[in-house]
């Protein structure tokens, strides 16, 4: 048991497990909404206990999962469903690489599982508390790491079961889906801050609604190239405004 | 369906599983050389922005294809009206708690 713990885990420190652990306690409450939500949802759609199961175990991804659902449900050519999940996945690229010194002198195995673990909340509680430490991995933050990780991993996983178990009881007019899609604007919103984002998504929205009728749902990627293609446009343009109004003062 | 294909869902869920761990784990698997550009961060910023966006919009305003923008459409309100109290509070158990409470609202009562 050890020998297998230690193939998949670096050392942690036991104090900042525990205080890893401890800070991620206070999310318990919207991990389970946001499991409960998303496990229903997959259930509600149609999809069986042991293929929901299945997927909650391995993807463990609640918001490409989300994602993913409308497009799984009308049998959407495979590359489609898996770019779509990239897509929405990209933000994790950006949280690997900020906090790639803490792992990336990990074994092969050791760094498969921590990506697998490295989502929106752990990330964003080890960033916080490790911004300043120089350290370039150690137990203490792969003990805080796991310590987040563990509590997340099991109350989303928790949460999760209920809703694929119960969703399927659910009547269809309770527009449960609807939950499935507050799910993700709770996702998308705090990324709408800055002018060009809120651009981007604007003219995601509307290309979105526009080529619904694309076949493959090929209108999904159609409207992120649009979006980012203008939010990049337009941080251009506003970054040379901004440096003409600097340039006259 | 594609939910009860068994193949098309084992196939699915086996890449959906490798696009987790290939985005989680990818720069913990690259040697330290090898940088994020500015441009890039900023455009994958952008991206999941824009496909969140385009998942939600036409489920909530299109029906069978059709434009379903208007007074009758109760997923888009509830939606909007949920949206803008999530802005404010950043809280999601009172977002979904609104979210659902309007829409139940205007489908059972208006």
């Amino acid at each position: 048991m050890t020998a297998v713990r230690d193939t998949w885990i670096p050392p942690v420190d036991k104090p900042a497990f525990r205080e890893g652990v401890r800070a991620m306690m206070p999310m318990s409450l919207a991990i389970t909404v946001w499991g409960v939500v998303t496990g229903v949802a997959m259930a509600n759609q149609g999809m069986s206990v042991p293929i929901g199961l299945l997927m909650t175990f391995t993807v463990f991804a609640g918001s490409a999962q989300l994602a993913v659902l409308p497009l799984l449900a009308v049998r959407a050519p495979l590359p489609v469903v898996w770019a779509t999940a990239l897509v929405v996945n990209l933000r994790f690229v950006i949280f690997a690489a900020s906090s790639r010194r803490s792992f990336v002198d990990l074994t092969l195995r050791q760094r498969i599982l921590a990506g697998y673990l490295n989502g929106d909340l752990g990330f964003a509680l080890f960033s916080q508390r490790f911004a300043d430490d120089p350290d370039r991995g150690s137990p203490v933050q792969w003990g805080y790491f796991y310590g987040g990780a563990l509590v997340n991993w099991v109350v989303w996983q928790a949460a999760s079961v209920a809703g694929i178990v119960l969703g399927g009881f659910a009547p269809e007019e309770w527009g449960l889906e609807l939950a499935a899609y507050l799910a993700l604007t709770a996702v998308l919103v705090p990324m709408c801050v800055k002018f060009p984002a809120i651009a981007g998504v604007a003219v995601a929205i509307v290309v979105s609604v526009v080529t619904v009728d694309l076949p493959m749902r090929l209108g999904l990627l159609v409207a992120v190239v649009a979006g980012v293609t203008v939010a990049m446009l337009a941080e251009h343009l506003h970054g040379r405004h901004a440096r003409r109004r600097e340039s006259t003062i | 369906m594609g939910l009860h294909h068994w193949p098309y869902m084992l196939a699915a869920i086996a890449g959906l599983t490798i696009v987790t761990v290939a985005t989680r784990a990818s720069f913990f698997m690259l040697p330290a050389q090898v940088q994020l550009p500015a441009r890039v961060e900023r455009a994958l910023r952008y991206a999941p922005a824009c496909a969140l966006a385009a998942i939600v919009a036409p489920g909530v305003l299109t029906r069978d294809h059709d434009i379903a923008i208007g007074w009758g459409n109760d997923q888009m309100w509830a939606l909007i009206i949920a949206a803008a109290v999530y802005a404010k509070t950043r809280n999601m158990i009172v977002m979904m708690t609104v979210g659902m409470g309007v829409f139940t609202f205007l489908r059972l009562v208006v």
